[in-house]
């Protein structure tokens, strides 16, 4: 009996139920299956916040039970194929944030779908409950095939939800990208999860018999694991990992796979704000942090980690100042934010990424429902530059908002501000100790800071400040108290959430208030997944071989400093630039810049010449040898056996008489034939 | 006692005026003969050998080749009569429809 642990399960299942009852009995129901969804996800984050204050105060810190096993495989390779719910202190705050998040929304779209009178509401509802089943259940997945399984659901579920407005041109387009780009990055996923069960025989994640624990002993020659390809352990493990890795790059939209995330805001703005804050791009970098403990054992995949999310972090920022409407503008930023907590996760920062991932959920939902509630009260116009002026027609929605952005770009003391800080310090120590190469990953993601700063100010000043520049901006339509109710309550989270964790203050005063680390390290031992097992691992030179320099008091004041001051430069320039009554494009300066950005690097165009201009060529080369050389040898058998069938026939003549001389000649012929042979003559 | 090589003499003949009326003839009941005849010739190897070897089962199956030879005839007689029902004759050249 291990008490509320038994109940995790539910917390995913009561989204499950909602699901069902939205698309069943949705339409009878008088909100279409809105008071189904909030009951089971308001449900599901009380379970929550239960489960976490037993793993943060319980005795037990965690819980990694198998709960059905649906193949078991016996004999000299034998492994088996379970679903089973872990629970430590990763998984515990993630549920929080997930269901947090979703219970908000589900609230929140009170007032965008319903009270805009949308129709086919039980089917966004199931959408919304199906998501939120199937990331939870993620989340807590205690293996690898099992986390697969609902990846790939939660991949689903946005294509579902992200082609809600399925019968106008954009978002079925939208929908079938995202899906088609993420589903390229986890056809590598599914090739890693078969290369983990092949080279270890169990993909559990946690305990002495996972396979990051496996992988540990067999680089310390304790036990033997199957390498392929002739590589050796460490080339094979880095492999598997950046198998694994093409399907977080897809989920969490890093580079180059952040094309589908842009068109995603095709979909209703609450599922935006579902999918960018705390589900399917939370996803990817999820489960880097989930099997972190592998990931530590390969400087190779963890140099391409940092590398990848360094360089994402500054691309995608720079596409976001030039873009002219709002929800574009935190398409990008959410791949510049998810840019850096993969920067630090490569980086060495494991708390640093699960606390940027924690205090990012917060803000980026805010932003989304913040620019939800604009978008019903501009009439779903998005355009910023139809904007202006909202600041005192919408008080409520532009505080809040501003508080988002101040913690977006990380501006003191907001929660956006710690974690970045921390994101930064840790790379840069690591960077500075024994992997000088993280420095460029470090410079990357600095630059982003003031880029950062700068897109989302002018965002704040195009939309709030400034007269208004159209006549629905200057009466926009209010917003109910289920619209506002959401942002509050995120608005006080992104203020203050950063307190969870604040390290440069510990590191000042020697106050021990860095909660979440000493959360995250607080899981059972036996589980090999808390932070110090980590730090070992990456310090060990026969793994990562990473080493902090000590910076000293002085070095972290100027880390923390450099990043604020990049920041503020960055909304300094904005505020110059756009907080006028009437302000003007002055990215159009930047010329043939701007051209390149709005068309976002001719990314898409490249991946559509990929398709068209190289895969469309090799498919039809691939279609003429199928249907010249492979069916021509079918077809000529069969052309050469009717050619000679309408020759041989003709022996059938329908008279009988022909047919008993044709016996008698068989017959003669045999007796002559075994005559000759049996030496009659 | 005659020696066995006289049967087969008159077997060898039996069965090959048998075979020449089925390569020659067209009428269907000369057919039905010719074929009776061959079977009997066959009826003739069995009794011969039969006796030859002092072995009963040769004449047990001889009387099974009667038997069937009756049944035989009977299928045969049917098969003529419907063959001249529908073209009015008994040549056996004639009907060619059952080819391809």
């Amino acid at each position: 009996m291990t008490g509320i642990y038994d109940f995790v399960p539910v917390i995913a299942l009561l989204p499950l139920v909602s699901f069902v009852v939205a698309l069943f009995a949705g339409k009878y129901l008088p909100k279409k299956g809105a008071l189904a969804g909030i009951a089971a996800t308001g449900g599901s984050l009380v379970l929550s916040l239960v489960v976490a204050l037993t793993v943060a105060t319980g005795k037990t810190a965690g819980y990694n039970e198998t709960l059905y096993t649906f193949l078991e495989a016996k004999g000299a390779a034998p492994f088996s194929l379970e679903l089973g719910v872990l629970v430590d202190p990763l998984s515990a705050l993630m549920l929080v944030i997930v269901s947090l998040i979703s219970f908000l929304v589900h609230v929140f779209s009170l007032g965008y779908m319903n009270d805009e009178g949308e129709t086919g509401l039980p089917r966004y509802y199931a959408g919304l409950g199906l998501f939120s089943f199937s990331m939870l259940a993620f989340v807590f997945a205690s293996n690898i095939l099992m986390a697969f399984m609902f990846f790939e659901l939660v991949g689903l579920c946005s294509y579902l939800l992200i082609g809600f407005w399925f019968r106008e041109a954009g978002p079925p387009s939208a929908a079938k990208k995202a899906f088609l780009v993420t589903r390229f990055g986890d056809y590598f996923f599914l090739v890693g999860v078969v290369a983990i069960f092949a080279t270890f025989g169990t993909g559990a994640f946690a305990g002495s018999e996972s396979f990051p624990h496996l992988a540990e002993q067999a680089l310390h020659g304790e036990h033997a694991v199957n390498t392929f390809l002739g590589l050796g352990e460490q080339a094979w493990f880095t492999v598997i990992g950046l198998l694994v890795l093409g399907g977080v790059m897809g989920k969490s939209a890093q580079f180059p796979f952040h094309t589908w995330l842009p068109d995603a805001m095709e979909g209703p703005t609450p599922v935006s704000a579902l999918i960018h804050a705390a589900t399917m791009v939370a996803a990817g970098v999820f489960l880097v942090a989930r099997m972190y403990g592998f990931y530590a054992l390969s400087p190779t995949a963890l140099g391409v980690i940092a590398f990848v999310g360094g360089f994402t972090a500054l691309f995608a920022a720079t596409m976001g100042i030039v873009k002219q409407e709002l929800k574009q503008v935190l398409a990008y930023s959410t791949i510049s934010q998810y840019g850096y907590m993969m920067l630090a996760l490569g980086g060495g920062g494991y708390v640093a990424a699960v606390f940027h991932l924690t205090t990012h959920a917060v803000f980026k939902a805010l932003l989304f429902l913040g620019a939800g509630s604009v978008i019903i009260a501009m009439h779903h116009n998005e355009n910023m530059w139809d904007m202006g002026g909202l600041k005192d027609r919408m008080p409520v929605t532009y505080w809040t908002f501003l508080a988002g952005s101040l913690a977006l770009a990380g501006i003191f003391p907001f929660a956006g501000f710690w974690s970045k800080d921390e994101v930064l310090y840790e790379t840069l120590i690591h960077g500075l100790g024994e992997s000088p190469l993280l420095l460029g990953g470090y410079a990357m993601g600095l630059l982003a800071v003031a880029f950062t700063g700068f897109y989302t100010f002018r965002m704040v000043f195009l939309t709030f400040h400034g007269k208004p520049r159209t006549e629905v901006a200057e009466d926009p339509e209010p917003v109910r108290w289920n619209v506002k109710g959401p942002l509050v309550a995120l608005g006080v989270l992104a203020t203050t959430l950063g307190a969870i964790n604040m390290v440069p203050i510990k590191k000042l005063t020697g106050a021990h208030i860095d909660y979440l680390h000493q959360f995250l390290d607080a899981g059972p031992e036996a589980f090999l997944t808390n932070v110090h097992h980590y730090g070992e691992l990456l310090e060990n030179p026969a793994f990562a071989g990473y080493g902090a320099a000590d910076i000293g008091t002085s070095g972290l004041l100027i880390s923390a400093g450099l990043s604020l001051g990049l920041a503020l430069a960055g909304a300094g320039l904005a505020y110059r630039l756009y907080n006028v009554p009437e302000p003007v494009e002055h990215t159009d300066r930047l010329g043939r810049v701007k051209t390149l950005l709005m068309h976002n690097y001719y990314q898409d165009e490249f991946q559509v010449w990929l398709a068209t201009g190289l895969t469309v060529p090799l498919a039809n080369v691939a279609n003429t040898f199928d249907q010249g050389i492979i069916d021509g040898v079918v077809d000529g058998i069969s052309s050469a056996s009717r050619l000679a069938g309408r020759g041989v026939r003709r022996i059938q003549t329908g008279v009988v008489r022909n047919y008993a001389a044709l016996l008698t000649l068989g017959l003669v012929l045999l007796v002559a034939f075994f005559g000759v042979t049996g030496g009659w003559f | 006692m005659i020696e066995t090589q006289w049967y087969l003499l008159l077997s060898a003949a039996v069965f090959s005026i048998g075979l020449f009326g089925i390569l020659v003839r067209d009428n269907a009941l000369l057919y039905l003969m010719s074929v009776e005849l061959m079977l009997n010739a066959a009826n003739i190897n069995l009794v011969a050998f039969s006796l030859q070897h002092g072995n009963l089962t040769g004449q047990v199956f001889a009387l099974f080749g009667m038997a069937l030879a009756a049944a035989e005839v009977a299928i045969g007689l049917g098969i003529i009569l419907v063959l001249y029902r529908n073209f009015e004759t008994i040549d056996v050249t004639v009907p060619t429809t059952m080819r391809w």
